[in-house]
């Protein structure tokens, strides 16, 4: 991992003026981020602001129309999902979509494997214990079936999993919804050994306490335009951010 | 060491003894059963190899072929060839069987699998019927409608199996290893992949797997499966038919593994098993079966969608839950 650690680019993510339509419906325009290292970023607005789109768009799943995306200095642009994701951007979803059929240690050997394929070394056994621990996943029977999991615990298994993979960029789409306090916690633990690893962070979260808390910086959306991009307390204290979630003009309490 | 991170060992664990069991029991059979009803069961088990090529695609991968009869038919018709016209030994015409339906397989599943789900299913019922197409009217390579005749059978050295009972152990051997290796690949990268696609395979992708090339090796396992199907079978009966390759066996196959349960090979063993003898004791309702079947198919959805195997699973447990229930009860 350390060595991997050096040859990182100083932002992992960029990117460039990326659009979006869908059949006129502008879900992200000319939106530019850049993400460094070890970052906690999170991505906000109201619902329908193009929020997942832009992580959908990042890893793949929909190609964009104008823009280009780097990774570490790699345009990525045009490249399929499974290569991006090999390249090291992996990506946990709103409801987790992990192998339902499967017991938890075959969930966990998947991203194992994408370490394995990718930068062709093992993970030892001390840092999955890290994780699972960090997830308070520990005692639980590694070989039950995925099922038999809370809905809290699926979601900290599948970023689990997604640290495992070893990579360069973390895409979290909402990890708190549906989650207690305390397994919010166990995500923040979670995220914490990631950046520790040097791995970045692009949070996608409706939870603003958890969002300022954590956070870095933060890119505020809404509906598919980038309203600002700053710190927690810049964001905060941002008209046009107020206004956005608020729904009013930003002097309406004039 | 975590709990449950341990996975019992290939050849000591539960599977192996299973399998061991059932095949050893499985060699008693020549001396209980009539040379007719043996060769009943060397039908069955060449079946239940392109049963099992059925759970590779749809039990692990979650794609639905209607072809896999069509690639039996490859393979039989490759090794008729390699023996008649290419005077080349039997077990080297099985190998080229093998590969070359598995080779077939891949190329054919990588133009395929452009198409997702549903649509693919469509297209293999479409292959199939091209498949029968050829079988029939290519005299040249299948014989056309008088088949390829004179096969000679199974050889090693000097030794031939040609009599019923060495064919029958023959087959056991090889789908002994075959479920053996099924195993391997359940464990394997591979056939986390393969799953990973089936239960989502949006999210495959963000785990860095080309679904394309994935369905494609799946579909590649598959003709391997039937190409050494259908090369026992070309030793086994000695003559080929385009009239056994046919679309209605793809479907039986699919009914098999439904019945059997798609969980592991055993299940697919169980479905053919049943459906197989279930042909012969029902002979005489001859007129009956399409009906029988039809219902029990029905009635199998309904009532166990997840086959018999997921049923005992269920069962089993419920039981486990009630034997923790009652000892925290204690």
């Amino acid at each position: 991992m350390e060595n991997t650690m050096k040859e990182r680019h100083l932002d992992v993510l960029k990117l460039e003026h990326v659009s979006k339509n869908f059949g006129g419906v502008v879900a992200a325009d000319d939106i530019c981020i850049e993400i460094n290292p070890g970052e906690i970023f999170g991505l906000i607005g109201p619902n329908g602001a193009g929020k997942t789109t832009i992580l959908n768009i990042i890893m793949g799943i929909y190609d964009a129309d104008k823009g280009n995306i780097y990774l570490g200095g790699t345009d990525i642009t045009k490249l399929p999902t499974y290569k991006r994701a090999r390249m090291g951007i992996a990506r946990t979803f709103q409801h987790p979509r992990l192998l339902t059929r499967c017991d938890i240690l075959t969930n966990i050997q998947m991203g194992i494997d994408l370490t394995k394929r990718t930068q062709k070394q093992n993970v030892d056994e001390s840092e999955l214990r890290e994780l699972l621990e960090a997830a308070n996943l520990q005692d639980v029977d590694l070989s039950l079936s995925v099922g038999q999991l809370s809905y809290g615990q699926q979601k900290l298994l599948e970023i689990v999993r997604a640290v495992l993979s070893h990579p360069y960029i973390m895409l979290v789409d909402e990890p708190a919804a549906g989650l207690n306090h305390r397994e919010m916690d166990y995500i923040v633990a979670l995220f914490n050994i990631a950046v520790k690893k040097g791995i970045a962070v692009l949070l996608i979260e409706h939870a603003m306490d958890l969002v300022m808390g954590i956070c870095d910086r933060i890119t505020v959306l809404n509906f598919g335009k980038q309203i600002m991009t700053g710190t927690p307390d810049e964001v905060q204290n941002n008209d046009e951010v107020i206004a956005a979630y608020l729904g009013g003009s930003a002097n309406a309490e004039d | 060491m975590m709990k449950g991170t341990r996975k019992g060992n290939l050849i000591t664990g539960r599977y192996m003894i299973t399998l061991t069991c059932i095949t050893i029991a499985g060699c008693f059979l020549p001396l209980v059963l009539s040379s007719y009803m043996l060769r009943v069961m060397n039908i069955a088990l060449i079946s239940y190899m392109c049963v099992l090529s059925v759970y590779v695609l749809l039990g692990m991968c979650g794609q639905n072929s209607f072809a896999q009869a069509g690639f039996w038919g490859v393979g039989a018709y490759i090794t008729a060839n390699c023996l008649l016209k290419l005077n080349l030994g039997p077990i080297v015409s099985m190998i080229i069987a093998i590969a070359g339906t598995a080779l077939f397989a891949f190329v054919l599943g990588f133009a395929f699998f452009r198409l997702k789900q549903y649509y693919f299913t469509f297209a293999t019922i479409g292959l199939m019927t091209i498949f029968n197409g050829l079988f029939m009217n290519w005299k040249e390579v299948t014989g056309g409608a008088l088949g390829i005749s004179g096969i000679p059978p199974f050889a090693i050295f000097s030794f031939e199996f040609s009599n019923e009972t060495s064919k029958f152990f023959l087959i056991i051997f090889c789908a002994f290893v075959v479920t053996f290796l099924m195993k391997i690949l359940f464990n394997s990268s591979l056939g986390r992949q393969f799953m990973a696609i089936r239960d989502n395979e949006l999210a495959a992708g963000c785990m860095g797997i080309n679904p394309l090339l994935t369905k494609s090796k799946a579909f590649a396992i598959g003709g391997a499966l039937c190409g050494l199907g259908g090369a026992l079978y070309a030793y086994l009966s000695g003559y080929l038919s385009f009239q056994v390759f046919t679309y209605n066996q793809s479907t039986m196959y699919l009914i098999m593994i439904m019945l059997g349960g798609t969980i592991n090979p055993i299940g697919a063993l169980i479905g053919t098993m049943i459906i197989s003898l279930l042909q012969e004791f029902v002979r005489p309702l001859q007129n009956y079966m399409q009906l029988i079947y039809g219902v029990g198919i029905m009635l199998l959805m309904i009532v166990q969608p997840e086959g018999i195997l997921g049923g005992i699973k269920a069962l089993y447990g419920k039981y486990n839950e009630r034997k923790t229930l009652r000892r925290s009860e204690a």
